[in-house]
């Protein structure tokens, strides 16, 4: 059993690790914007096919496929951003709409550009197999924990070291205070949608390669980010880590003592929990009359 | 004379357009996924439509109480969505007025387009799905090309019990398919016979580690994959990179060369799967569609496109024997009673609207060929399967 617990947890942690990528995106907007992006799932499956572009047609190499994939999908962010969300900034239904209706449109685009059938890339971290024990996982395994432990120290450094972090701090806690002292709201609007799709865009070129590049593997990540963000707490960035491994984790574990198909019960059966008894989650903040 | 000139003229021209009128064209509706998470297998069946409506096209059409007629398709995206699959095929039924309808992928959906045909009188043969209940709903107008999971399984049956794979595990999708395919195994095999593990998954699910572990744990020997091409290719992608060394057994999606792009022979070397369409078999029925179907695909052929070829000469025979293209109820009667060799075997409907086409096992060779292993009279060496 201690075996079989073990490979859970791995497994767990890197697909949570995946959860963490998505979960901080959406974290962010919604912090900033005050918006859950539910486009965010499509954005992270446009980043699995931009690494499947760039790996085979440019580049040849997965880190700099990923690197591309992320820039493009910062880029896709920008654009999203200044044409649609910024258009509907004071309607927030609008903007939840739009989101939805993007889903649509990009998985559509993406079938038409791409077809319908699941796209394959193999670079040598996913071929390649680590013995753990009697266990056996594939190195990319451990690269997408890696990297994702790497992304999280750097967004971390950039909201707490840096200017810009710090405008999108102090824009996400009062914006009419941070206009005061000479933020640029928009600028830190459109900054906010770039780092979030760049994530998006960075955890489908890790999760592509390991299993298929497909316009649905954006849907089951942006609903388990999304309990993530609610059971770490709206709006947070520690909330958005420990909610993301954490669902990782305990689906994972909960198929060793009941049936695969209940996992997703689990999860949100933890998420009802959690909204029946701390609504503002782990990290979440308690505010006066919200229900 | 000029009086009865003009009407020779009008009456000539008439006789004209009549004459004309003797080629017209017949629109048969179709209930597909061209998108959603079962695109890819609705391609497959999709080709298999387009391919019998060009193949019947060029030659001539065909031919129903004096009038020649050509065929043409007016398709509908279900997504393997029942409401929108019944949509469909209320729109086809009524706006359209199809005289039969053809298609779907999925068995919930073919189930909520089935009592719309009947109400509508409008046949419908489906042509993948393989939930074994459907054909049991007493629906006159429901028929169902390929073989459901019931036979299917029942070639499986009595393989599994000829080779050393007990205690057996499942992974399968969690719906109707899946379900009922792992119901179907359990209660063709003995009672004694050992299940180490049963997992399901929801369509669009890529991580089977946790499927992975709990086999791992059970001990199995054996490992069946109820699910199609995608899923599967990752099943045993994520069961062989995990070290188990388990004897794979796979349904029809798994026993192509497709199959084999997505993978490799190292990681099929030994696998066996089920199949109602062996596309290499020595067969020249088989042969003739495969080579039509990688001229104009370049790809090679599929079991879901052989079977949806099949449905439109069904539906062609159909017409013709009951003389007409619009009365729906005749069709469905010249179905009951139709009889002809297809491309997957010969094809008669039972009294439930279910056809018996030939099932067969094959296994993956170490060179990435495939070899019939079932039955004993289609026993063919590597390359053959």
């Amino acid at each position: 059993m201690a075996t079989a617990i073990l490979e859970q947890f791995i497994n767990g942690a890197m697909m949570g690790s995946i959860y963490v990528l998505m979960a901080l995106g959406m974290v962010l907007i919604y912090g900033v914007m005050h918006v859950l992006n539910f486009a965010h799932g499509v954005l992270f499956m446009v980043g699995g096919y931009m690494a499947h572009l760039y790996f085979f047609n440019l580049t040849g190499s997965y880190p700099l496929a990923i690197l591309c994939s992320m820039a493009s999908l910062a880029l896709i962010g920008m654009v999203l951003e200044r044409l649609i969300f910024r258009q509907l900034r004071d309607n927030l239904r609008m903007q939840i709409v739009a989101s939805l209706g993007l889903i649509l449109i990009i998985q559509n685009g993406v079938v038409q550009l791409w077809g319908p059938h699941a796209l394959q890339m193999r670079p040598a971290s996913v071929d390649a197999l680590v013995r753990v024990g009697q266990l056996s996982f594939t190195v990319q395994h451990f690269v997408i924990i890696g990297v994702v432990a790497l992304a999280v120290t750097v967004l971390y450094l950039f909201l707490t070291r840096t200017r810009l972090g710090t405008a999108m701090r102090a824009t996400s806690q009062h914006p009419e205070a941070a206009v005061v002292v000479g933020i640029d709201p928009n600028r830190v609007y459109t900054l906010t949608f770039m780092i979030a799709c760049a994530l998006a865009g960075l955890g489908g070129a890790l999760l592509g390669p390991l299993f298929l590049i497909f316009p649905q593997m954006g849907d089951a990540p942006m609903l388990k980010a999304l309990s993530a963000i609610i059971i770490g707490g709206m709006g947070s960035v520690p909330g958005a880590i420990v909610g993301g491994l954490g669902i990782g984790i305990l689906e994972s574990l909960s198929t060793l003592v009941i049936p695969t198909d209940y996992r997703d019960t689990i999860v949100f059966g933890a998420l009802i929990l959690m909204l029946l008894v701390r609504p503002w989650g782990i990290f979440g903040v308690r505010v006066r009359g919200e229900h | 004379m000029r009086r009865l000139t003009i009407p020779a003229a009008l009456a000539a021209a008439l006789c004209a357009q009549a004459a004309y009128a003797q080629e017209e064209t017949v629109t048969i509706g179709i209930v597909t996924a061209e998108t959603g998470p079962l695109a890819a297998p609705g391609k497959f069946q999709m080709n298999g439509f387009n391919l019998a409506v060009e193949t019947i096209n060029e030659q001539g059409g065909f031919e129903v109480d004096g009038t020649t007629y050509k065929l043409e398709l007016q398709v509908y995206d279900t997504r393997c969505n029942a409401a929108e699959g019944a949509s469909a095929m209320q729109r086809l039924a009524t706006v359209d007025q199809v005289p039969i309808v053809l298609g779907e992928l999925c068995s919930p959906v073919a189930a909520a387009e089935a009592p719309i045909a009947q109400d509508m009188q409008v046949p419908l043969i489906i042509t993948v799905p393989t939930a074994s209940n459907l054909t049991e709903q007493d629906n006159p107008y429901f028929f169902r090309i390929n073989a459901h999971n019931g036979q299917l399984n029942r070639a499986l049956a009595d393989y599994v019990q000829t080779i050393d794979a007990e205690p057996l595990a499942f992974i399968a999708w969690n719906n109707d398919a899946g379900r009922g395919g792992v119901n179907g195994m359990q209660a063709l095999l003995p009672e004694d016979y050992e299940i180490g593990y049963v997992g399901y998954f929801n369509v669009g699910e890529v991580d089977f580690s946790n499927h992975v572990t709990n086999i791992r744990n059970s001990g199995a020997k054996s490992v069946m994959l109820l699910m199609d091409e995608e899923p599967g290719a990752l099943a045993i992608r994520q069961l062989r990179d995990a070290g188990l060394d388990v004897q794979l057994i796979g349904t029809l999606a798994m026993g192509s060369n497709r199959f084999l792009d997505r993978l490799n022979a190292d990681y099929l070397n030994g696998m066996v799967q089920y199949n109602s369409f062996p596309p290499n078999a020595p067969l020249e029925r088989i042969k003739a569609f495969s080579d039509a179907y990688s001229a104009k695909f370049g790809e090679e052929s599929h079991g879901f496109a052989a079977q949806s070829y099949d449905a439109v000469f069904a539906a062609v025979e159909a017409m013709k024997a009951a003389g007409t293209t619009t009365d729906g109820a005749a069709v469905r009667d010249a179905l009951a009673e139709l009889s002809f060799e297809g491309v997957i075997g010969p094809i008669s409907f039972d009294e439930q609207g279910q056809a018996s086409p030939p099932v067969y096992m094959t296994e993956w060779c170490e060179g990435g060929d495939r070899k019939v292993i079932f039955p004993a009279e289609m026993v063919a060496d590597c390359g053959a399967g």
